[in-house]
């Protein structure tokens, strides 16, 4: 072992570990992720498990023992009567409502394979990601559904199931949200293509469960930690889309890991999380879907988080303890005049992931909520969690604008362009190895190959770790910009311009330029009309050295963003590159 | 004239879309709006100085004769209707202030209409006079449902949402109503009114949208609030001064001093939905992404 290794391999970070924490992740309590759920739903099976809120307050809930029973009545539905096999895969493509457990539960229950969809895809993005997972069944929201006329011939899917937005609410509010959608926001199409309804597929399998006596768990009794649970699609480091496998042992091993690190704030049965993220993104799926449900929590689903009033009759009408966020979402909520008049009372914790938190944002978040945001760190190809700031009471374990220190059982190590592990303090790109990482991206040896070597995960992050063992992303390695020789990184710029008033949103690129070989270019949202590019700049030289100051500023109303909010650079720099071409 | 049956009807869908107006709020919003003294304060210049000086202009020039300026200066007396919001919420106005403005005018109901009834019909013979103890009568009678509104959403949100709808649709609902019950039975009476009334029942309603937009924009407000004010200047409660009247006027009086009631509340629907198609238009225009789809994102 070099020097430079062992500084990483002593793993200097479990000194915060504390007592609370376990030095070495301890092996998993279940064999896979059914048996999991099952223990769950037998322990608090009277509590409330999920509630969907809509923008209106209108509402449903679903108990522990509720989902269990669903979940296990779709789980026949796959296997007696979809005729799946264990293995086989079913997509689902649902915004955040009551369905969504109930079937993700159901698949996993099946021993089938889930491959979470986006909602919002075109049906182009659709086919092929159906095409690529080769999935069998497909369980849709009927929003939507009118996308699979033009693709379904393309994939092997023989079932659809659609769901509801207002799926399993009581009579009254779930007619009226169908009036309002169907009528006035004119958002549920007519579906052409031969399908079912969710209610229907779960009687006929709560039917055959009785009928032919079936026993749910032997479906996964041959499962384990290395069986497949779910194929999660994710443009990566290298932007092809690909199905990253995640294993029953890679996504409990991450529950605990995440469990261990939040430990201090959790308290058995008592919880109330806000699930403003989509459910289908791998970040809400482990930490808000199967960590609370791990405890006991009670989860407030939102359908969509934008615009962010929507999640105004949720903070009203529930006692919310965690929540989660990214970025934009924490920011976005700071912008708003109820949320900041009357912050959350009952608010323990709340974290953030995804994307880079911003200074500015994390100490307004602080000054009004009194809550610091615990940033975390995580990929999909990590089941995400990977780092995570320990939550402890102790003065300092929470560093600003850090991602904190690696979770329990996972090695993490910063290397340079050769693989070779970086001094302390030097930046270097992460790679991390631990329970949590997959194993490979399904059909995809050669992505796999690029991004997997001797069991190291390699994230295209550039990290420096201090000597306390926490970690600070640095940027992507890819949007790194080479001004004159010089590295920039945009993040730091982004954080600096966040951090005036009038600004609400920004993102950062590199753009060739003649002169320097890359230049700086800011795409800048204000929060009135009124800020003028003069006034960025000058902000900018006053906190920054000259080579990181933008040469070109763009104000705008609107910035290109993934599900979950994360401000999309990539889509900016195609923006760039077509507006050149055009000129 | 309407039966006894149906005014009582008519009461009870009042105390309805009170109940839906009271469903909408929560006294965090109430807070919130205390401390803004902006909005408050053009609320209440709007509904309870700009209107009623409004009305008493077009009764004055037009040269009314008692009942039908009784009636007229009613309607520009009373509080916005709950219907200003529905008509904001497809404007794409600014919600929260259209809501604002009619809890404001609304809660001060009860003082500020004896008051302003009784400054602007002071010229007016005393038997035509509506005495104010009955009109405060009628708003203390309905704040009750809009407080039961504000416990039943704490209660069960599921039940404060509908109700809201509900109450909203209502509005409409009762306008229809006397279409279809008062109408047909009086189109000898609509043939034989004069030109003035009509003009002083339509003309409430567009001055109101005119002068109420002049007014924001002299205080500067920018323009989508300006539209916003627009509405709920022009759009009064007229359900409630129908149910004024029907308490106030018996037999024949309660006829004549029917007819602008029922005329406004008729007409403040067609232009209404005229300016509302047309402000829709200007705002989906203008609309910055932060405030894309304020009705249209029930979900994603």
């Amino acid at each position: 072992m070099s020097n430079a290794a062992a500084v990483y391999d002593l793993k200097p970070w479990t000194q915060h570990y504390g007592d609370a924490i376990a030095k070495e992740l301890l092996p998993a309590r279940h064999a896979h992720l059914a048996q999991f759920l099952r223990a769950a739903e037998a322990r608090y099976a009277q509590q409330i498990a999920f509630t969907t809120c809509m923008p209106n307050g209108m509402h449903g809930s679903l108990t522990y023992g509720q989902v269990a029973q669903h979940s296990d009545a779709f789980a026949v539905y796959l296997r007696e009567i979809a005729g799946l096999k264990a293995g086989a895969r079913v997509a689902v493509q649902m915004p955040n409502s009551l369905a969504y457990p109930v079937v993700a539960f159901g698949v996993l229950k099946a021993g089938c394979v889930l491959v979470n969809t986006n909602p919002q895809y075109t049906p182009t993005e659709m086919a092929c990601q159906f095409k690529d997972s080769g999935a069998q069944v497909l369980v849709i929201v009927d929003m939507f559904a009118n996308h699979l006329a033009q693709i379904l011939e393309q994939t092997a899917i023989t079932r659809v199931i659609v769901v509801q937005v207002s799926q399993f609410f009581s009579a009254i509010p779930r007619g009226v949200i169908r009036v309002v959608m169907k009528y006035w926001n004119r958002t549920l199409p007519a579906i052409t293509v031969p399908h079912m309804r969710l209610e229907t597929a779960l009687a006929e399998g709560a039917a055959a469960m009785q009928s032919l006596a079936i026993d749910v768990a032997a479906y996964t009794r041959d499962q384990g930690a290395d069986s497949l649970a779910a194929l999660q699609y994710t443009g990566g480091t290298t932007g092809v889309s690909k199905g990253a496998m995640l294993t029953h042992g890679n996504l409990l091993s991450n529950l605990d890991q995440a469990l261990a690190m939040g430990c201090s704030r959790f308290e058995d049965g008592k919880e109330i999380v806000l699930t403003a993220l989509p459910l289908y993104h791998i970040f809400a799926f482990t930490f808000n879907l199967l960590c609370f449900y791990a405890i006991g929590a009670r989860n407030i689903l939102v359908p969509s988080p934008r615009p962010i009033q929507n999640l105004q009759r949720a903070f009203d009408n529930y006692k919310i303890t965690w929540v989660s966020g990214v970025n934009t979402l924490f920011n976005a909520l700071m912008n708003e005049e109820w949320f900041t008049m009357f912050p959350p009372q009952h608010l323990k914790a709340a974290v953030a992931g995804g994307a880079a938190l911003q200074h500015a944002v994390a100490e307004r978040w602080q000054r009004i909520t009194g809550i610091r945001i615990a940033e975390g760190y995580g990929l999909t190809e990590t089941s995400p969690v990977v780092c995570f700031n320990p939550m402890g009471e102790a003065r300092g374990l929470q560093k600003p604008d850090s991602i904190g220190i690696p979770v329990p059982g996972t090695e993490v190590r910063l290397v340079d362009e050769s693989g070779n592990p970086v001094a302390l303090g030097e930046p270097g790109e992460l790679i991390v190895r631990g329970p949590q990482v997959i194993s490979g991206y399904w059909n995809r040896p050669d992505e796999t190959a690029k991004t997997l070597k001797d069991g190291w995960l390699y994230t295209g992050d550039i990290a420096v770790m201090d000597a306390d063992g926490y970690f600070k992303i640095v940027d992507r390695k890819k949007d790194m910009i080479l001004v004159s020789g010089f590295n920039v990184y945009p993040n730091e710029i982004e954080d600096t311009i966040a951090q005036m008033d009038e600004v609400l949103e920004v993102g950062v690129i590199g753009v060739p330029d003649e002169s320097s070989g890359e230049a700086v270019r800011a795409y800048v949202v204000p929060l009135a009309a009124g800020l003028t590019e003069e006034a960025v700049r000058t902000h900018c030289r006053k906190h920054l050295t000259d080579y990181k100051v933008p040469k070109t500023i763009e104000i705008r109303r609107e910035l290109p963003k993934t599900p979950i909010g994360k401000i999309l650079r990539r889509e900016l720099r195609a923006e760039y590159e077509r507006g050149i071409r055009q000129t | 004239m309407l039966t006894d049956t149906e005014t009582r009807l008519l009461g009870i869908m009042m105390m309805v879309i009170m109940l839906g107006m009271g469903a909408s709020l929560t006294f965090n919003d109430f807070r919130i709006a205390l401390r803004k003294p902006a909005g408050i304060g053009i609320g209440i210049v709007t509904t309870y100085v700009l209107t009623p000086i409004l009305g008493w202009t077009l009764a004055t020039a037009l040269q009314l004769p008692a009942p039908w300026a009784v009636g007229l200066i009613l309607m520009a007396c009373l509080p916005g209707g709950t219907t200003s919001n529905i008509f904001n919420y497809f404007s794409k106005g600014v919600l929260s202030l259209s809501i604002l403005m009619t809890i404001v005018s609304t809660l001060i109901a009860v003082v500020m209409v004896p008051i302003t009834l009784g400054i602007f019909t002071a010229g007016i013979e005393g038997e035509w006079k509506i005495p104010p103890a009955t009109v405060a009568q009628v708003l203390f009678v309905l704040l009750v449902p809009t407080l039961i509104g504000v416990l039943l959403r704490k209660w069960n949100p599921n039940v404060g949402a509908t109700l809201e709808l509900v109450g909203g649709a209502l509005g409409i609902v009762v306008i229809l109503f006397l279409i279809v019950s008062w109408v047909p039975r009086n189109h000898q009476l609509l043939a034989a009114t004069p030109w003035q009334v009509y003009f002083g029942a339509i003309g409430l309603g567009v001055f109101g949208f005119v002068v109420g937009y002049a007014f924001a924009r002299l205080v500067r407000q920018d323009k989508r609030r300006a539209r916003t004010i627009a509405l709920e200047m022009g759009i009064q409660n007229g359900p409630l001064g129908v149910l004024i009247v029907l308490l106030t006027f018996k037999g024949e009086m309660q006829q004549q001093v029917l007819l602008v009631p029922v005329l406004y509340s008729l007409f403040i629907v067609l232009t209404s939905s005229v300016l509302t198609v047309w402000f829709r238009r200007i705002t989906k225009r203008e609309e910055q992404s932060r405030d894309r789809a304020k009705i249209g994102a029930l979900v994603v």
